[in-house]
């Protein structure tokens, strides 16, 4: 009513501080993407170039593909196990029991924990001589003893989705226990007085209804792993070799090691409309009215 | 006949439930171990360190090292701090009031709008700094509260408006209509009817951002050296040509994660929602 | 004190529309009722007149001055809400002087008007309270004592019963009338219980639909309700309604109903509608004609008959000592004077001449 021109006051604020610091800079990279800017060579930006840093990334650059690779597979794994994961323990622990409360009590911890932090602290565990995982390891699979866990690229990946994984499926089992409790029970045991065994009633009656919450969990985890980047740097540091060198790393290494801000906008913004692309698809699905399934 | 098919279920239930327990032993090793084993670390002398045992003789040294020379760790918290704080400071209000906005009129283009504002959450934290990186390096800002802050508010923004709109939504508007008829203007509405009522929903968003911020690593690892080095990129600092001084990165741990903990358990029950924004209730 | 108007008022949202081109004249200190079923547009109305939803088209005066671009709080206007609207936050004492503070009154003069309204409404000792430690009628009361706090011109309340059991919805509408004649102010009063209506109002207007299909004193809609939504919606038990066709004067219906009706220049098809109370059951042969007992009903001060005649079914309200069995035969007499006729196609009534 009155408020015709209050409503946008209101937003401006919030508005200006998203344009400044993301949209602002978003369209900066996107400029820089097309010159030429060294600053080993020159403190001001270079010449366009057109698309050249997009075409060599993607047909020429093997660090490219590389992390592309590394990228995807670390996604798929880490996706995967956090969405099995966690539906698993939030179906178990929706019932009650002392044992249920108490894992129910600490879900919450992991994510509280800075990133940089679960990295460093799962180097140290995994850490060949005195890491007490490479030690536990050893102790229940005997040819695992005295394995030099972070010295084998697929096993480098595979602690990094660990160390991932220890902070996000405690929490994404949260989100599940959450859209578990919103349904209703009357299903279910209309089900149960029809005979169906446990594994049916799961199949037929909780999953589907379960199904818009495990998606928003598997793009959101998406999301997450595909910005993988903390635990890099101080989990692996990217290696062995270049084994666990994911997108956002290979950003930073090509920005900061070798200061191609030009190259290294390229490739964040090929990193940004992977994300982007998700982004849309994640914001239809919650943002559908409800009763649009 | 049926006594023994009675038997066979009742062991089969009984082998279920010792799975189920064996499970969930498991998780709660898994969540927690990483946690104790660092919290034991950071209480052992150096030589403790290779022993995997339970048994050593704690002490206190690890923390009075962190504080002082050549560490001072306290200098990281105190960023983190200020930065944190910071950044909470001036999104929060700022988010209020655009959340309020979105939830309560039309407006042309306020999908639009919302979907940007939302949409920037997906942006990778790398495309962000690196314009940034270049622009407080011209104005001389690197390594300085400031830079920290403004990058901090790309992530915290749109998290806070989401949050924020989903706890106006749920209030509803009837007070805020009386106050309107009782003679007072939308502003004066918003400070006295709908911040007293949606308190308890800023609290927990000011608090969600507050983490998010404390434990952000990138920003921080390129945008600052000495002076505004935070919590997590100073954990990463404890480091000889000897190799890591694994006893000091974990009194550190403890230092930055303590807090979090507190945080996090006064607002569990919300700290999903904020993530998901309300598309999980 | 101020007359409110409203010239051809219309909300619409999108396609829909909820309020559609009404026009309404509420007189200085008048007790004005809206009545009608749930989803009508009376909140809507109310809403437009407080100026909290922007009408699509037409105005809206309050004491001559079209305040259509005014601000709520430059309407100088009271309004209780369905659900109180109350400030959850503050105590009982601070959510009636709110409007106080906003005008800037401080200090004693604020706490003695606070003391005064609340005297009215016996709401002294609660004072300290804080609105989620009442009960729904104390809540009631405090709205009620926060829009008379500070002698408004217009009183609006939108269904402000609603939440009360059904005695003390009784006693508090009591506690309204009597306010409201005190005051003198004028008052637009939002309901879809019509005892409420009928009770309180000085005029009531039954809407439907987003329009107004009468505007007539209680008395007025009982008795001369304007058309069948009208006749049907007032009264409780509704008004007997029975298709037939009517002929110089004669109106008769399937299964032998028949009954005179004093409308001489009108012939078709037609509605006749009496009351229940204006129906008398007695011994077989007796009254106008004869039908069987449906079913027996009784509700403490009345028996209610419901009787079968010919195709149609009648309720005919009798004394609660009263007594018969299902099924057997009684006779009907219908009180000719209230008597009420309706156009099969118009819906409108038809006045005996
Ligand atoms: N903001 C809105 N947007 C769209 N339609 C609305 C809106 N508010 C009300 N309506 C519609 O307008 C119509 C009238 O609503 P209104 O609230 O005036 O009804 P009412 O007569 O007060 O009913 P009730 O007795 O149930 O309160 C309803 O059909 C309602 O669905
Ligand atoms: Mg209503």
């Amino acid at each position: 009513m009155q408020d015709r021109r209050l409503k946008y006051v209101l937003i401006l604020p919030a508005a200006l501080l998203v344009l400044g610091t993301t949209i602002w800079p978003l369209a900066v990279s996107l400029v820089t993407s097309f010159r030429d800017w060294r600053l080993t060579r020159s403190l001001t930006p270079g010449p366009f170039i057109g698309p050249e840093h997009y075409v060599t990334a993607l047909t020429d650059d093997p660090d490219f593909a590389n992390a592309l690779q590394v990228t995807a597979s670390f996604v798929a794994i880490d996706v995967a196990l956090t969405v099995v994961c966690a539906l698993g323990l939030a179906l178990l622990l929706r019932r009650a029991g002392v044992l249920h409360s108490l894992t129910r009590a600490v879900l919450i911890l992991p994510f509280a924990v800075s990133p940089a932090l679960v990295g460093i602290s799962f180097r140290f565990m995994f850490n060949a001589e005195m890491g007490v995982f490479t030690w536990l390891a050893g102790a229940v699979v005997p040819w695992l003893q005295g394995y030099v866990w972070l010295a084998d690229p697929v096993a480098a990946l595979l602690v990094l989705v660990f160390s991932d994984a220890w902070r996000w499926v405690p929490y994404m089992t949260l989100v599940v226990l959450g859209g578990l409790s919103a349904l209703p029970k009357e299903p279910e045991e209309a089900a149960r007085i029809d005979c169906a065994s446990e594994w049916q009633v799961f199949r037929d009656v909780t999953l589907p209804a379960l199904m818009p919450v495990l998606a928003v969990v598997a793009i959101l985890k998406t999301v997450f792993a595909l910005k993988m980047f903390d635990q890099v740097v101080t989990l692996t540091g990217g290696g062995p070799g270049q084994s666990t060198v994911t997108l956002a790393y290979l950003v930073y290494s090509i920005a900061f090691r070798w200061y191609d801000m030009g190259y290294a906008s390229a490739v964040a913004w090929i990193l940004t409309a992977m994300l982007v692309f998700l982004a849309v698809w994640y914001m239809k699905l919650i943002l559908r009215k409800p009763g649009g399934a | 006949m049926n006594g023994t098919r009675a038997t066979a279920a009742r062991r089969r239930k009984l082998v279920m439930k010792g799975l189920e327990s064996a499970i969930l032993l498991l998780a709660l090793f898994l969540i927690l171990f990483p946690i104790v084993w660092m919290a034991l670390t950071a209480f052992k002398r150096p030589v403790d360190l290779f022993e995997l045992t339970l048994l050593f003789t704690p002490t206190l040294d690890n923390f009075r090292t962190i504080f002082a020379a050549p560490w001072n760790i306290g200098a990281a918290l105190w960023n983190s701090t200020v930065v944190a704080g910071l950044t909470v400071l001036i999104s929060i209000p700022c988010s209020t009031l655009a959340a309020y906005a979105f939830s309560r009129f039309e407006m042309r283009f306020k999908g639009a709008l919302f979907f940007t504002i939302l949409a920037t959450q997906f942006i990778p934290a790398v495309v962000v700094v690196l314009p940034f990186y270049l622009l407080f390096r011209d104005l001389g800002l690197l390594d300085t509260h400031l830079a920290l802050v403004i990058v901090n508010l790309a992530i915290v923004t749109p998290f806070a408006v989401w949050m924020l709109k989903g706890f106006l939504d749920a209030v509803p508007t009837e007070s805020e209509e009386a106050a309107l008829v009782d003679g007072a203007t939308r502003l004066r509405v918003i400070l006295d009817i709908v911040v007293p009522m949606v308190w308890p929903g800023v609290l927990v968003t000011a608090v969600f951002c507050f983490i998010l911020t404390w434990n952000e690593f990138l920003f921080a690892l390129i945008l600052t050296r000495d002076n505004a080095v935070t919590l997590p990129v100073g954990i990463t600092r404890f480091r000889t040509e000897r190799g890591d001084l694994w006893e000091l990165i974990a009194a550190a741990g403890i230092l930055i994660s303590i807090p979090m903990f507190l945080l996090s358990s006064v607002i569990q029950r919300h700290f999903v929602r904020g993530m998901t924004g309300g598309a999980v209730k | 004190m101020a007359d409110v108007s409203l010239r051809n008022l219309t909300k619409a949202w999108g396609g829909f529309t909820a309020v559609r081109d009404q026009s309404l004249e509420i007189r200085d200190g008048e007790f004005m009722v809206l009545l009608g079923p749930s989803g009508c547009g009376k909140t809507t109305t109310m809403r437009m007149i407080a100026g909290l939803e922007e009408p699509t088209a037409g105005d809206i005066l309050i004491g001559g001055q079209r305040v259509n671009d005014l601000p709520p709080r430059d309407r100088d206007i009271a309004m209780v809400f369905q659900s109180y609207g109350l400030y959850p936050h503050m105590t009982v004492e601070d959510n009636i002087g709110y409007p106080l503070k906003l005008r800037g009154i401080k200090g004693a003069e604020r706490a003695a008007q606070v003391r005064a309204a609340a005297a009215k409404v016996e709401l002294e000792p609660l004072l300290h309270r804080r609105p989620k430690e009442l009960s729904g009628g104390q809540r009631q009361r405090v709205a009620l004592a926060r829009a008379i706090v500070r002698r408004p011109t217009v009183f609006l309340m939108d269904e402000p019963l609603s939440n009360l059991d059904a005695k003390l919805r009784v006693s508090t509408r009591a506690e309204i009338k009597h306010l409201q004649h005190e005051l003198g102010v004028t008052t637009v009063y939002v309901t879809h219980d019509q005892i409420e209506a009928m009770t309180l109002a000085h005029r009531v207007a039954v809407m439907q639909g987003g329009e107004i299909r009468q505007l007539d004193t209680p008395e007025v809609i009982y008795d001369r309700p304007a058309d069948l939504f009208v006749a049907g919606f007032i009264g409780s038990p509704p008004m007997n309604l029975v298709d037939g066709d009517h002929a110089d004067g004669r109106f008769t219906a399937a299964g032998g109903f028949h009954a005179t009706t004093g409308v001489a220049r009108h012939g078709g098809r037609a509605v006749l509608g009496v009351r229940p109370e204006d129906v008398t059951v007695g011994p077989a042969g007796s009254g106008d004609l004869d039908a069987s007992i449906y079913a027996v009903e009784l509700t403490g001060d009345a028996v209610l008959v419901t009787v079968q005649a010919g195709a149609a079914r009648i309720i005919a309200k009798a004394d609660r000592a009263w007594r018969a069995e299902i099924g057997s035969t009684v006779a009907l007499r219908l009180d000719a004077s209230r008597l009420h006729l309706f156009d099969a196609a118009s819906t409108k009534r038809l006045q005996p001449e």
